[in-house]
């Protein structure tokens, strides 16, 4: 259902260089490797924030180079996004906050009503609707961010190191619950390098160094004499 | 799109930055007025040409025994002169209607025009006065056929244009006009610059929402529209403010100094002054919304 092939040169060395992936509807795929690696970039590339030099990004059977540009919000409404930084609007409370992504693309107030709680719920914030995002710890920021991505139920979730600024122990919350909603079908790609988690999860690995594929492994682990 | 999340993201965005909003609005206001008040001004100009113009235009003084000049060598016009002038002027394609004015109904308008100065009026000869043929032309533009006719008849002592007179007049309403104007682009100028930089700063200090609105999927135009209407807004309220001035000049300058002292014109009227109100609207949202699209263009990448 997503067919990723792309070759992406910058300054001196490509980002990403002839990174021909193909992800599965449905997949829990790790985008493993060290900083500057091109994970970033690929998830950017998932998005339509960048455009591939050379080769295509499909995304959902939709090749994004033929995609024009009025049609990239209706994209990204089909992909969720969780960040490092959770991105939360500190002026507005965790209900707003997940509600926000709704309103600004024009569902009714009723919608909002019903399934901002729903998504509260799944994410184990119930009651803590109210609160500012500076009354909660990172790991409930982070499930607020999760909440906000899944909010809209898109077919991708992206995950740029959700568990990058978050303790062991809460960042196997989050990995539990972006599995939960793996298991509703939504396909999710994380970049991270924490490689206690992706051992934990023996998920499909896909590694990139110095913005090539170097590994591709169904159940891997994150490095390789593991 | 819903109308309430829009307008209170409009409105939390103008009180975020209320100084440069209260700038904004003052300039804009600023030179809507001056905008308005040239306009108020041409049609004044106008008004009074068709007011003047449709008065007796042209003047032909005839010969009067104390003038010296070489047409008239200090005699009286002869009465055989005098019908010839009135034939050739009756007989003149360009002319519309022909006015005598005696002797009599000089010194009558004459007393009349000088009441106030009573002694003007004790120290002028009667019989001083010349009498003239007024002339009312078809197109007032044809002055100088009418003037070249009788100019050098036997007992036409002078032909005058009253156009002549108020020219220099009219001239100098219209300088000031198109000096108005160009303060008033001048203006328009660094109101587009603040409104520029309003959205500029409106943008940076909103970046978090944008990037959020971009991720989850807002189309284009739900996330540039608040800021084009932000623009739009003040715009508007300066314009609001400028059709304000207006009235309150058009009160106070124009009702209460003006008309009062210079009763021998009219004045323009309240449909002028409410007919301005469109124009400085419609400038007043172009121009701060074209200054907020471009500010868009630059500052918000969506």
């Amino acid at each position: 259902m997503e067919q990723v092939v792309k070759s992406y040169p910058t300054s001196t060395r490509p980002a990403l260089d002839s990174v021909d992936v193909d992800i599965e509807k449905g997949e829990f795929v790790f985008l493993v490797g060290s900083s500057g690696s091109g994970k970033s970039t690929f998830l950017r590339l998932v998005l339509k924030e960048e455009t591939p030099t050379s080769g295509r990004v499909h995304v959902a059977g939709k090749d994004l180079s033929s995609l024009s540009s009025w049609k990239v919000p209706a994209l990204r409404r089909s992909i969720g996004c969780v960040f490092q930084d959770f991105r939360l609007l500190p002026n507005k409370t965790v209900f707003e906050n997940v509600a926000f992504a709704l309103e600004v693309i024009g569902k009714p107030q009723g919608t909002i009503a019903k399934v901002v709680p729903e998504v509260l719920d799944l994410v184990g914030l119930d009651g803590k609707a109210q609160r500012m995002p500076d009354e909660l710890s990172g790991g409930e920021q982070q499930r607020v961010a999760v909440a906000r991505a899944f909010v809209n139920r898109p077919m991708i979730l992206l995950a740029d190191e959700p568990t990058g600024n978050l303790d062991p122990q809460t960042s196997i919350g989050i990995m539990k619950l972006l599995d939960r909603i793996n298991r509703t079908g939504t396909t999710v790609v994380m970049a991270t390098h924490d490689s206690a988690i992706v051992d934990s999860m023996r998920r499909r690995v896909v590694e990139l160094s110095q913005g090539k594929v170097v590994r591709d492994q169904s159940r891997g682990v994150y490095g390789y004499g593991a | 799109m819903r109308a309430q999340f829009v307008t209170s993201e409009i409105l939390i965005g103008l009180r975020r930055n209320l100084t440069m909003t209260i700038a904004v609005i003052i300039t804009t206001s600023v030179s809507l007025a001056l905008v308005g008040s040239a306009m108020l001004m041409r049609s004044q100009v106008g008004l009074m040409k068709s007011y003047w113009y449709d008065k007796i235009e042209v003047s032909i003084f005839l010969c009067n025994h104390i003038v010296e000049s070489p047409n008239c060598k200090g005699v009286d016009v002869s009465e055989a002169q005098r019908e010839q002038i009135s034939t050739d002027l009756h007989n003149n394609p360009a002319v519309q209607k022909v006015y005598y004015e005696s002797k009599q109904q000089a010194w009558k308008n004459f007393q009349k025009q000088f009441a106030n100065s009573p002694e003007i009026v004790k120290n002028t000869n009667p019989d001083a006065l010349p009498e003239s043929y007024r002339v009312k032309l078809k197109d007032p533009s044809k002055f100088a056929v009418v003037a070249s006719a009788v100019q050098d008849e036997p007992g036409v002592e002078q032909v005058t244009d009253i156009r002549k007179t108020l020219d220099p007049f009219f001239k100098f309403l219209n300088g000031l006009r198109n000096g108005i104007f160009v303060i008033a682009i001048v203006m328009f100028i660094a109101c587009a610059l603040l409104i520029f930089n309003t959205i500029r700063v409106a943008a940076f200090s909103r970046r978090r929402e944008t990037g959020i609105m971009r991720l989850v999927g807002a189309s284009n135009l739900y996330i540039r529209l608040p800021f084009l209407l932000e623009g739009a807004l003040a715009g508007s309220v300066g314009a609001a403010f400028a059709c304000g001035f207006l009235v309150i000049a058009k009160v106070s300058f124009v009702d209460g100094v003006l008309a009062p002292s210079l009763t021998f014109t009219p004045f323009i009227g309240w449909s002028e002054v409410v007919g301005t109100f469109p124009w400085l609207f419609l400038f007043g949202i172009l121009l701060s919304t074209a200054s907020s699209f471009l500010a868009i263009q630059r500052h918000l990448r969506v």
